[in-house]
């Protein structure tokens, strides 16, 4: 460390301990008084530490009185000065930087199939707020097949899914997802999807009870009355007015309330112009025909049978049942007698096939 | 809350620190400040530093002290973009997200300008906010708010930093993303 002299009582201080105050180098015990006299001639009172300008202020080397260059307070030699200018980035700095930007473009390379799913999952999810479900389902469906796994994926699609109706599809993502399990289970969606798939369960446990009470004469109201609390719990259910209508329609032939049963025939054959309700009205006009004894209406029975089996377009099992139906439907026309199918069956096919 | 020493921080979340510093660099060679001193990353305290010349020019201080917390908050986002729909909504296991993600709450971390950076625009910022700087008035509210944050690093505020645009970045991104 260089050593200077104090302007003011001449000692000899290290550089350490030397201030300067306008141009003058000070020791530290007379520095206080000159800086006073200073502020009170009106000159600018600005203390700093001594700096000795024959070294770089930088690198120590020496550079004598006047050499290197002036940087602010400090002097520096010329190669310091060119790196205090214009300070360079580190060779290995620029490397990484490098090395970071490429990670960057393989991320986003790599990340593509992630971006598509997750843009699937976000469209499927503003379509399940706007209450889209079916147009959400086949963005949240293709997200599902890169993850399985997602807990808001697997979610939103069971919600999607359960009310528009699909309840297969929510059972395969409830099921394919960890086992069924949900990180966490309090969450008000988890609960919502829980609460839905549960009304579903219920809902076809009822219809599954209907359908069997359906086939048994003389339980038909009760029949209808299961099926339309099984609509209540979950309205979701695909074709549901198709659904009620038609055990309505086993509730107005078991009362022989022909006209009833007719209107809901016609109201479902104008909803879903389908082979299935091409035979209900050809069933409920035949039965018109037997107690009336318009042949309009068997003319009409008949032409919806035909229609049914041109819709059936084939398909052997509908042709089957079919058959099976218009052998009635003859009989219903040709006898003027209106009875149930077990009745029939019992009648003409014989136990063991009644019993099918 | 625990304590985790800054050194253990700084050394886990070194990329952080190492762009903090590349970016005040940066802004201080794009202004022409003279630069003394570079530490890109240290066992200490503070992990990493530049030490250039003050100026009088604003925007170059602005820049210089703000700059690095604009940088690392957008490499934050960017890194975890990459990441997050993988890791957070798609349950994806996959190892190079997860470096992602690191990188991103790394950086994001060290976003947060230091005490001293912010007392420069502190005190320079007023008078120009009177006179209709426009970076003088942004940078009020914004140094105030980083003040704050400054000294809720104890409790962790510069890894809720981090987490918070790691997380509503890219949730923002791809929701508008989602849009088009």
């Amino acid at each position: 460390m260089s050593q200077v002299s104090c302007c003011e009582c001449s000692k000899t201080v290290s550089g350490g301990e030397a201030y300067e105050l306008n141009g003058k180098v000070y020791c530290g015990p007379c520095v206080p008084a000159a800086a006073e006299r200073a502020e009170s001639a009106g000159q600018p009172v600005s203390v700093t530490r001594y700096v000795d300008k024959s070294i770089c202020a930088r690198c120590n080397t020496y550079i004598g009185d006047g050499g290197g260059i002036e940087v602010g307070n400090a002097r520096l030699c010329l190669a310091c000065s060119e790196r205090v200018q214009d300070w360079p980035y580190p060779q290995w700095l620029k490397l990484s930087l490098a090395g970071l930007l490429l990670l960057l473009a393989f991320a986003l390379i790599h990340g593509r199939k992630y971006f598509q799913a997750g843009k699937d999952l976000y469209r499927g999810e503003q379509l399940v707020e706007k209450g889209q479900f079916k147009d959400a389902l086949p963005y949240l469906k293709a997200t599902m097949k890169l993850a399985p796994n997602s807990d808001k994926g697997a979610l939103l699609t069971a919600k999607a899914a359960l009310l528009s109706g699909d309840v297969q599809t929510a059972a395969q993502v409830l099921q394919g997802h960890n086992n069924g399990r949900f990180e966490n289970s309090d969450k008000p969606e988890f609960l919502e999807v829980k609460r839905l798939w549960s009304n579903a369960n219920t809902a076809f446990e009822k219809l599954d009870k209907a359908t069997k009470l359906e086939a048994q004469d003389g339980s038909e109201a009760e029949a209808a009355k299961l099926a339309h609390e099984a609509v209540a719990i979950y309205p979701q259910l695909p074709y549901a007015n198709l659904l009620l209508d038609e055990y309505d329609e086993g509730v107005a032939f078991a009362k022989k309330d022909y006209d009833t049963y007719l209107a809901l025939a016609e109201k479902d054959w104008g909803l879903v112009p389908a082979s299935r309700t091409a035979a209900m009205i050809s069933s409920a006009l035949a039965c018109k025909y037997a107690v009336s004894g318009d042949s309009t209406f068997r003319q009409r029975s008949e032409e919806m049978l035909a229609k049914a089996k041109e819709m059936a377009n084939g398909d052997k099992q509908t042709l089957d049942r079919l058959a099976e139906f218009e052998e009635r439907n003859r009989y219903r026309l040709e006898s003027r007698q209106i009875i149930t199918k077990s009745a029939y069956d019992q009648k003409f096919r014989g136990a063991k096939n009644a019993a099918k | 809350m625990f304590f985790i020493p800054g050194q253990v921080i700084a050394l886990l979340t070194f990329p952080g620190v190492i762009i903090h510093e590349t970016a005040h660099l940066f802004f201080c060679k794009l202004f022409k400040l003279k630069v003394f001193n570079v530490c890109f990353f240290r066992f200490g305290n503070p992990a990493g530093y530049v030490i250039h010349e003050t100026t009088e020019n604003f925007t170059a201080m602005f820049f210089v002290s703000l700059g690095p917390f604009m940088i690392n908050t957008l490499l934050c986002v960017i890194f975890c973009t990459a990441a997050f729909l993988p890791v957070w909504e798609l349950q994806v296991t996959d190892p190079l997200a997860y470096f992602y993600y690191w990188l991103g709450l790394s950086i994001g971390m060290h976003a947060f300008p230091s005490t001293t950076d912010l007392s420069h625009l502190w005190k320079a910022a007023p008078a120009l906010a009177k006179k209709g700087n426009l970076l003088a008035i942004l940078s009020l509210p914004l140094s105030a708010v980083l003040v704050v944050l400054n000294y809720g690093r104890v409790i962790w505020a510069d890894l809720g930093y981090g987490i918070a645009v790691g997380v509503l970045g890219p949730l923002a991104i791809f929701r508008a993303f989602a849009r088009m």
